[in-house]
């Protein structure tokens, strides 16, 4: 056992030996393809951020293109750093602030174009939408808003000042996407900071309240604000007609550029020889960049907080999920087994449609239509889909551990004195327990492993962390790989305690113990 | 203590048990035999409600066993069950399969239990097997801890459904002897069984049943010596039959001679004991075929296991006449045949019908 884990551990640390090797290495071109202006982009492959206004462009732009649409602009940094795509489209204010300390990237001519960025709101909260207008319009009045660009944007500073507001007025609730980026929106010691959140504290102590930063999916943004699940969108929130149809905007607090830009060794410079390419700096050992890769990824702006806690949310819903899967999965499986028509007809149902339906969608479902109008929190919308998605597996295990119990072992049971619930509690249960064991490991498992996809309900798990950090360090492997460990450490751990329920139920294993000793 | 009365038991049309009438007194071994399929299993497992009666009455010491007040559970504990398939409890060790009922149902602590246990497990000869597990057991080890884990509950009845029918013959006697020590000590038991010498030895009174109700009831000398009815006397000596109809003097000896020989490989009987019984038919065929008037003549050989008996018999509707009258042989030669092999020949005129009885002699 130990010998295994130990060879898997080494496995895990050749893959990040590999993966800091390989990083930054792929994607040149050659001389002759090399683009000069946005204009090449016609034919070429074009990352863009799913459901922006650079994905409608670039479709309406360059209708011959390949346009990849990526879920965040960690992923479509990387993709154009790894050439997954020839250049990307992203905002131009954050992509300065990116190009500061990378220099691999550079813009690909002027902005494209310009786009109105606005708060959204519900389309009945009208109350709230006109303060923000009056917030905005006082704190343009009042040299607020102009200091805030110039230290934000202009000279790309990274610190929060201090805002005290009182917070009697209750609670502001608002939306957002943490990993987008500065100036607007980034996690720095564990806490959110940027030009939109500064903005959106300072709302919030306009308005007395206390503020409450949902971080969610992109995507999900207008539909929470559409369903009342937040008060408030601060995202950088392009103003679109189509989003107009779902959520209200406020005025407009910024002007956006959208640029192109690609690996700097892509674009041809002026006065750009052929065969004039420059010096290549000698590259750092590995051991170097691991510990640089653990210094940025981890240790630096403590980010190793937001593991912390992306574990601890992941753990709890791993276990809750569990215990209320398997609680549930007994109920549809006595319902199952019994005779009573309606009943099995409900249970057979249950199970085909949580079995047949991707846990994904039935988060989403209970979420933003279920929970619509009720303010719950999403970890516990998270454990009750994937408990529900679990109950119907186990609810079959179930009833297949206890099939599998010899019918005899019920009859003398029965024949000797006990009630159907006693003998079914004294004979057959420890029988099944037992007998479905391995297969409700496995089970478990994987239900610790789709829990990385509850960043879509605005948890913050092990996935989501790692995301975050991507977002700001642009690097792929040493998050992703370290996230993979985790996981493993995780399930590894998990399952050690159900292999030890496993020896337990084994009736010989007390007599080997008491042997052995 | 067990009164049954005019039980029955269908399973959608098919009725397997029609009403039975009987009681089983306090002390009292019944067994309970007949060929498989009539309903023995099914009428000992209505008596603990295992299966529900579809209609009758049960009374356990006067308490009426259908009515929904009774407390079921509680007159099952006073009246156990053995299974052919033993059915231990096999997550739990042979002396926890002792102590659970005792623990559970009764209350008794778990010292004490295990105390008792091991009592009982002496008395079954098992002791030493006391913390192994059923599959460490052979067969009839684990019918023995079946049976000790009944008397763990200190039952008034025990009920044997075909206690060795799946057991291998080795393991038959260790099973057999345990509740013949069972009887002696005046336990009241009801056993389903194949073990006809056994039944005899070791009950009072046996039930042959037979075509889902009880056929005849007796002593066990009365049923298995005397038994006064047809199916019965059949059953008990294990008799099997062959019959065949000769329609006309030129019948096809060759395909009858196949029939009785596949009849007589079936019952295992001794080449020269097959030569014989072929060679006694063709005689006495020979004799018949004198008497225009015997066809159509039906032939029937009779053998019982039990005493190792032949018997053979042909009949006939026709006129009154003694095929053996040694007036109407050709020669002397048939009928000195006949009388050497067989032991004893007999002509007999029975309702209109002509038979000869003749039992084949035996070597």
């Amino acid at each position: 056992m130990k010998q295994t884990a130990r060879l898997i551990l080494c496995l895990f640390l050749f893959g990040i030996f590999w993966g800091c090797g390989d990083s930054g290495t792929s994607g040149a071109r050659p001389e002759g393809t090399k683009l000069r202006s946005s204009a090449d982009l016609k034919d070429k492959r074009i990352g863009v951020l799913l459901g922006s206004t650079h994905d409608t462009y670039a479709m309406k732009t360059y209708p011959r293109a390949t346009i990849l649409q990526y879920k965040s602009p960690s992923d479509i940094l990387l993709a154009v750093k790894s050439g997954k795509v020839d250049a990307a489209i992203y905002t131009y204010e954050t992509l300065l602030d990116i190009f500061r300390t990378d220099h691999d990237l550079a813009f690909l001519g002027k902005p494209l174009f310009y786009i109105q960025v606005g708060t959204g709101f519900n389309k009945n909260n009208n109350a709230l939408r006109k303060k923000f207008n009056e917030f905005l319009h006082g704190i343009k009045e009042n040299g607020v808003y102009a200091d805030m660009v110039d230290r934000w944007i202009t000279r790309g500073e990274s610190r929060m000042p201090a805002i005290n507001g009182k917070k009697t007025n209750g609670v502001l609730v608002v939306g957002t996407v943490s990993d987008k980026g500065l100036p607007f929106t980034i996690v720095k010691d564990g806490r959110m900071i940027g030009f939109d959140v500064e903005l959106t504290e300072r709302f919030a102590a306009y308005l007395g309240k206390e503020l409450k930063m949902a971080d969610m999916e992109f995507g999900s943004l207008i539909a929470a604000a559409a369903t009342n699940k937040i008060d408030m969108i601060t995202s950088t929130l392009m103003i679109t007609e189509e989003r107009k149809k779902q959520i209200a905007f406020s005025d407009v607090y910024c002007e956006l550029g959208a640029s192109a830009f690609a690996l700097k060794k892509n674009i041809a410079q002026p006065g750009d020889a052929i065969g004039a390419s420059g010096t290549t700096e000698a590259s750092p050992s590995f051991l170097t960049k691991i510990a640089d890769g653990f210094y940025n990824n981890i240790v630096h702006e403590n980010r190793y907080h937001l593991i912390l806690d992306g574990l601890k949310a992941t753990v709890i819903i791993s276990i809750f999920a569990t215990i209320f899967g398997t609680l549930l999965g007994a109920l549809v499986c006595s319902m199952r087994m019994s005779k009573i028509l309606l009943l099995n007809l409900t249970a057979r149902v249950y199970i085909s449609i949580l079995r047949g339906t991707p846990v994904l969608v039935l988060l989403m479902l209970i979420f933003y239509v279920v929970f619509a109008s009720v303010s719950i929190d999403p970890i516990i919308v998270s454990i009750i889909a994937f408990g529900m998605n679990f109950a119907a597996y186990t609810a079959e295990i179930f009833r297949s551990g206890i099939q599998g119990v010899d019918k005899g072992q019920t009859e003398a049971g029965i024949a000797m004195g006990f009630t159907r619930v006693a003998t079914f509690r004294h004979i057959v249960l420890p029988q099944m327990v037992r007998r479905i064991l391995p297969v409700y490991k496995g089970e478990f498992i994987s239900l610790v492993k789709m829990t990385s996809i509850v960043g879509y309900i605005a948890v913050q798990d092990l996935t989501k962390a790692g995301d975050i950090i991507r977002s700001r360090t642009f690097d792929a492997f040493f998050p992703l790989v370290m996230v993979a460990i985790l996981y493993f450490l995780i399930s590894w751990l998990l399952l050690q305690s159900l292999e030890y329920a496993e020896r337990l139920t084994d009736p010989k294993y007390k007599r080997r113990k008491a042997a052995r000793a | 203590m067990i009164r049954v009365e005019h039980l029955s038991k269908k399973y959608g049309e098919c009725t397997v048990l029609k009403d039975i009438t009987v009681q089983i007194n306090k002390g009292e071994v019944i067994s309970i035999i007949g060929p498989s399929g009539t309903g023995k299993s099914t009428f000992l497992r209505c008596l603990n409600l295992l299966e529900r009666p579809s209609g009758g009455a049960i009374y356990i010491d006067g308490a009426d066993l259908l009515d929904k007040k009774t407390d079921v559970p509680g007159i099952r504990q006073r009246m156990n069950m053995v299974f052919q398939s033993f059915n231990l409890f096999s997550h739990l060790s042979v002396r926890e399969n002792l102590t659970i009922g005792p623990i559970k149902l009764k209350g008794m602590n778990r010292e004490e239990a295990e105390h008792k246990a091991l009592e009982i497990l002496k008395l079954v000869g098992l002791a030493e097997k006391a913390l192994n597990f059923p599959d460490e057991l052979s067969g009839g080890q684990k019918q023995r801890v079946a049976i000790a884990r009944c008397l763990a509950m200190e039952p008034e009845i025990i009920l044997f459904d075909e206690p060795t029918s799946a057991l291998d013959p080795t393991m038959v006697s260790e099973v057999l002897s345990v509740i013949r020590r069972l009887a002696r000590e005046g336990m009241t038991m009801a056993i389903v069984t194949h073990e006809m010498a056994f039944a005899r030895d070791v009950s009072n009174r046996v039930f042959y049943m037979d075509e889902g109700y009880i056929y005849e009831e007796g002593t066990p000398e009365q049923i298995f010596d005397n038994p006064q009815r047809e199916k019965t006397r059949i059953f008990i000596n294990r008799v099997r039959s062959f019959n065949y109809r000769i329609t006309s003097p030129d019948y096809d000896l060759y395909a009858m001679n196949g029939e009785i020989e596949a009849f007589c490989e079936k019952q295992i009987l001794p080449r020269i004991t097959r030569h014989n019984l072929l060679l006694l038919v063709e005689e006495l065929l020979q004799l018949h075929s004198q008497i225009p008037s015997v066809f159509p003549l039906d032939l029937t050989i009779s053998h019982s296991e039990k005493h190792g008996n032949l018997e053979l018999t042909l009949e006939n509707a026709g006129e009154e006449i003694n095929p053996l009258d040694p007036d109407l042989a050709p020669d002397d030669l048939g009928l000195n045949i006949i009388n050497h092999l067989a032991e004893k020949i007999d002509y007999r005129r029975v309702d209109g019908r002509n038979s000869v009885i003749a039992s084949l002699r035996k070597d």
